[in-house]
């Protein structure tokens, strides 16, 4: 086998091999030939705090993870089936990391406790409460609280659009690479109807219930069992997503 | 009691929408809205913030008054948004911006239409609790 030119055989071939007949050389030469799709994946995460170069290694592991999971039955080209394994090995470093940018501890504290300080308001006040009542219950200013609010969207930013912990759901991201239905650009764009049956279902359903029903964020937020604050963010992010289909 | 008057000037662009926001946080303590009312109000901001020039400023009046703030953002780009604005009501089920501008605010409409452009007025009142 190592007599044979690996850089002038096909993906298709060099996965065979690899996974056929373990063939190590085969797998190295798969992922020196895709780590220019991954310069070029991590450098739309260059910015954020870690160096480029940080950024490429970790999207390395996915290509190789996504090498390594690759099944032959498959009738997808490698970088169709790479690209979303090391976009999400990538946002899983940055989630694990915790913070898209810096944002002062202090601030990082204050927004993780916000969401289920906001829920337990409402409950007790029968109503979403004002900026002023958050404040008051952190005992800080009400300053503090809207920073703190618009440092969450430095954690798990829309270009980044990591999910809060805990809470499962389909990511934009992940559908880079895969077979995506073409939408027709409109040039009615304050409709975005032709771009709601992209969106995953659940996030449909949200848009349903508060534009179609009329529900509060905090009533969609009770029925979906999500927190009010992954309502507004789910709602912002469909908007936008479904804006940017259009184009 | 007269209304207060802020203005602001800022490009068109998801980079200085935080700062928006941030007014608009001030904004809605002063007038003591809640939380669920304060983020409507910012994404009807964004959404209207999406039809501006991408290669010119954008001006926000908000002018806050002790039954709300009505706020003013202009010049947005085209006469089809000022026609869908002013348009009837979409049918139902139906998502445009019409619907998610009288979902977001209490009321809603162009000022201004000239030279293809316009300025879109947004009505938000506090909430009687």
């Amino acid at each position: 086998m190592s007599s044979v030119n690996l850089a002038t055989e096909n993906d298709r071939e060099l996965l065979r091999r690899y996974h056929e007949h373990g063939d190590a050389a085969a797998r190295e030469a798969l992922v020196e030939r895709h780590l220019p799709l991954v310069r070029s994946l991590a450098r739309r995460y260059a910015g954020r705090g870690e160096s480029l170069e940080d950024i490429e290694q970790v999207g390395a592991i996915g290509l190789i993870k996504a090498i390594d999971r690759y099944e032959l039955s498959r009738e997808v080209a490698l970088t169709t089936y790479a690209t979303p394994n090391v976009v999400g090995e990538i946002k899983r470093h940055f989630r694990d990391k915790g913070w898209a940018i810096r944002v002062p501890r202090a601030l990082q504290e204050l927004n993780g406790k916000m969401g289920p300080t906001i829920e337990r308001l409402t409950a007790k006040l029968g109503r979403s409460p004002s900026i002023a009542e958050i404040a008051a219950e952190f005992e800080t200013t009400t300053e503090q609280v809207l920073e703190a609010l618009e440092a969450g969207s430095a954690y798990a930013p829309l270009s980044l659009s990591a999910p809060p912990a805990g809470e499962d759901e389909l990511d934009p991201m992940e559908t880079i690479g895969t077979e995506d239905v073409e939408y027709e650009r409109t040039d009615d764009r304050t409709s975005l109807e032709p771009a709601l049956a992209a969106l995953p279902e659940r996030e449909r359903e949200i848009l349903r219930m508060r534009f179609e029903e009329g529900l509060t964020q905090t009533q969609i937020a009770e029925r979906v069992g999500i927190s009010q604050m992954h309502v507004s963010r789910l709602i912002r992010r469909s908007l936008e997503r479904m804006r940017s289909q259009l184009g | 009691m007269p209304s207060d008057r802020i203005e602001l000037i800022a490009p068109t662009g998801q980079a200085w929408e935080a700062v928006i926001r941030m007014v608009l946080g001030g904004i809605a303590d002063r007038l003591d809205l809640g939380f669920d009312q304060l983020d409507d109000l910012q994404l009807a901001v964004e959404r209207l913030l999406a039809e501006g020039d991408p290669e010119n400023p954008v001006t926000l009046s908000f002018e806050i008054h002790e039954k709300g703030v009505r706020t003013r953002i202009g010049p947005l780009r085209d006469a089809a948004l000022a026609e869908a604005l002013q348009g009837p009501e979409p049918p139902p089920g139906e998502l445009t911006l019409p619907r998610i501008l009288s979902t977001v605010v209490d009321s809603y409409g162009v000022e201004e239409a000239k030279d293809g452009k316009l300025v879109v007025r947004l009505e938000k009142l506090v909430q009687t609790q």
